[in-house]
């Protein structure tokens, strides 16, 4: 294992950790069924790209046309890919999280996240279309040699850093008058709106914060792969993030980390470890190309499947909140038969 | 001699809901007079549940007009009617199941600093105070309705008559000034239905106002002061338990068979 593997590692480790803390946010805190989350990744990572980069018709980037190319000194970029992360999640929010019906708005997300993906793709002026953005400048990068170990490892340190104040921040939410006001109305949306709370404006904001958290985990991969493209963003990477927060453990944070170290990392490691032939006593099978990436999905399905069919609450379940001072059950019982 | 009347508290003018032509509510007039307990009744389909919910916000009126507390709010949100004073309960249990009974209790209740995301986000120090007052108040209530031992328990494991209780509960958190119950007794065994209708007493003793849609005929007559009756939409009439027994289509249309 070398260093460029282990940043490879950590670096997608971090960046599916912070996107599951957000969507756990919106699914599992407060019910927002957001099928187009992988939208708010990339338009993040898209900002933080033509922020970063020189204008389009400088040498070595004149072969891509995209709009902007600000040349913006990190983290200004990191910083403009969160805003833009949740600039868009407005617009959206505004359109689907005010009338419909939760179930209608899964729908009408997801295809946001289709027509999202097949405009970018087409319209080739504005982002490069389909051959994506690439050659994008890596923080600092004038400053400390890319081409290191050195930079890895503060490639690493940035990326933890980066997680733990999501971490924070999705805690403070979570554990707050706040947190439960959102928890209500995931469970019932109508008797919250009754108790005097605007199910509109808590999902709004949850929906911002979630796209903030989106834009910047996509800010940090972009700046790490140097590429953005229309294929890394299709919507059934969204689903996987899915499959990582339920099987993590809606609604509990810790739950989201540990989702996102099985599913998203997991898997993408475990299948690279499968030989590409498989001897059964002389017989060899030669899987045809494609045939692994295509049995990842079937598996993701058979996870998610699995575990709402067997452990819907996930591996860490979300917390039941005892308050300090709670009686001891059995104390009050024998308190009332004596 | 009695007094003068009170100015009514909660007003409901010429109120229609409409579903697709069919008529739920059709033209309800009613006016409630703070501090007492006002039934309603009628037959299944009545519409009571209905415009309960208009009421309440929860449906919006079709036409018509309802003021609350002397000012119009007929076309305000729910959110905005239950923060004035006005909170409803429903005739389905509808706990926050995967929050714990104080939890229930807690997401009710108004003017805590941490209940915002600004105010999530300064952390526990600056809203911990508000918790801790809001948590007492909360324990107060669970010991009048003899269920702090279950304070603790995720509300969606309770009994329906828990459920009931909770409700009632979540409502008085908010400090309400006129109390909207759509069945609060349906499914509930007896002996609930008694320590819910003394609890209601002892409300109305505090002055507070109460509109229940209620079925059984017994309960009404114990608990209201007046009843309004209603069928396929309309008041079909409105007084004392007594005097409605009087009435001849009233008898005819309800309270019996």
């Amino acid at each position: 294992m070398n260093t460029y593997y282990a940043a490879n590692l950590l670096v997608y480790a971090a960046v599916d950790i912070i996107a599951c803390i957000a969507l756990n946010l919106q699914f599992g805190v407060s019910g927002i069924v957001n099928f187009s989350f992988i939208v708010f990744q990339a338009a993040g990572a898209y900002a933080a790209a033509v922020l970063s980069m020189p204008p389009d018709t400088a040498s070595g980037y004149d072969f891509q046309i995209y709009v902007g190319g600000f040349q913006l000194p990190f983290p200004l970029p990191w910083i403009g890919g969160a805003i833009a992360g949740g600039l868009l999640s407005i617009p959206v929010g505004f359109v689907v999280l005010r009338k419909l019906r939760s179930d209608y708005q899964a729908i009408a997300l997801l295809v946001t996240s289709i027509i999202a993906n097949t405009v970018i793709t087409n319209a080739r002026p504005f982002l490069n279309g389909a051959a994506g953005l690439a050659l994008v400048p890596q923080p600092l990068q004038d400053q400390i040699d890319p081409v290191s170990d050195s930079y890895q490892y503060f490639y690493i340190g940035l990326s933890a850093l980066s997680v733990v104040l999501v971490w924070f921040v999705a805690s403070r939410i979570v554990n707050s008058p706040f947190g439960r006001s959102l928890r209500a109305m995931r469970d019932n949306e109508v008797a919250a709106s009754a108790l005097g709370k605007n199910p509109v404006a808590l999902k709004m904001m949850i929906f911002i914060v979630g796209g903030v958290i989106a834009g910047l985990s996509g800010a940090i991969l972009v700046g790490f792969i140097q590429l953005w493209a229309p294929s890394v963003w299709l919507y059934p990477e969204t689903i996987i993030l899915f499959a990582a927060v339920i099987v993590g453990g809606r609604g509990n944070n810790l739950g989201a980390v540990l989702g996102a170290l099985l599913v998203p990392v997991g898997f993408e490691e475990v299948t690279r470890l499968l030989p590409n032939q498989f001897d059964l006593g002389g017989l060899v099978i030669t899987p045809q190309v494609g045939l692994i990436p295509a049995l990842q999905w079937v598996a993701i399905g058979l996870l998610i499947i699995g575990f709402l069919w067997f452990r819907p609450e996930g591996v860490r379940p979300e917390p039941r909140r005892v308050f300090e001072g709670s009686p001891d059950p059995s104390e009050v019982e024998l308190v009332s038969t004596a | 001699m009695s007094a003068p009347p009170e100015k009514p508290i909660l007003v409901a003018q010429e109120v229609h809901r409409h579903f697709e032509g069919m008529r739920a509510v059709d033209g309800v007039s009613i006016e409630v007079v703070p501090g007492h307990i006002t039934g309603i009744i009628g037959p299944n389909g009545a519409g009571k549940s209905t415009f309960l919910a208009v009421l309440a916000g929860t449906l919006p009126a079709t036409s018509g007009t309802i003021i609350f507390d002397g000012s119009e709010i007929t076309r305000i949100p729910a959110y905005l009617r239950a923060r004035r004073g006005l909170v409803r309960t429903f005739q389905l249990p509808s706990e926050f199941a995967r929050l714990t009974v104080l939890e229930n209790l807690l997401v009710a209740a108004p003017g805590n600093r941490g209940d915002s995301l600004w105010g999530a986000l300064l952390g526990p120090r600056y809203w911990m105070a508000d918790e801790n007052r809001l948590v007492a108040q909360a324990r107060d209530l669970l010991k009048r309705f003899g269920m702090s031992a279950k304070e603790s328990d995720y509300a969606g494991i309770m009994s329906g008559g828990q459920k009931r209780l909770i409700e009632i509960m979540r409502a008085l958190m908010l400090r309400p000034r006129c109390l909207l119950l759509d069945e609060p007794m349906s499914g509930v065994h007896p002996r609930v239905v008694e320590e819910i209708q003394y609890y209601l007493q002892s409300l109305r003793a505090g002055g507070l106002t109460i509109l229940m849609v209620e079925h059984e005929l017994h309960l009404v007559e114990q608990l209201c002061d007046s009843v309004v009756v209603m069928a396929q939409g309309k008041v079909i009439g409105s007084g004392t338990m007594t005097s409605l027994r009087r009435q001849r289509e009233i008898v005819d249309a309800y309270l019996v068979g």
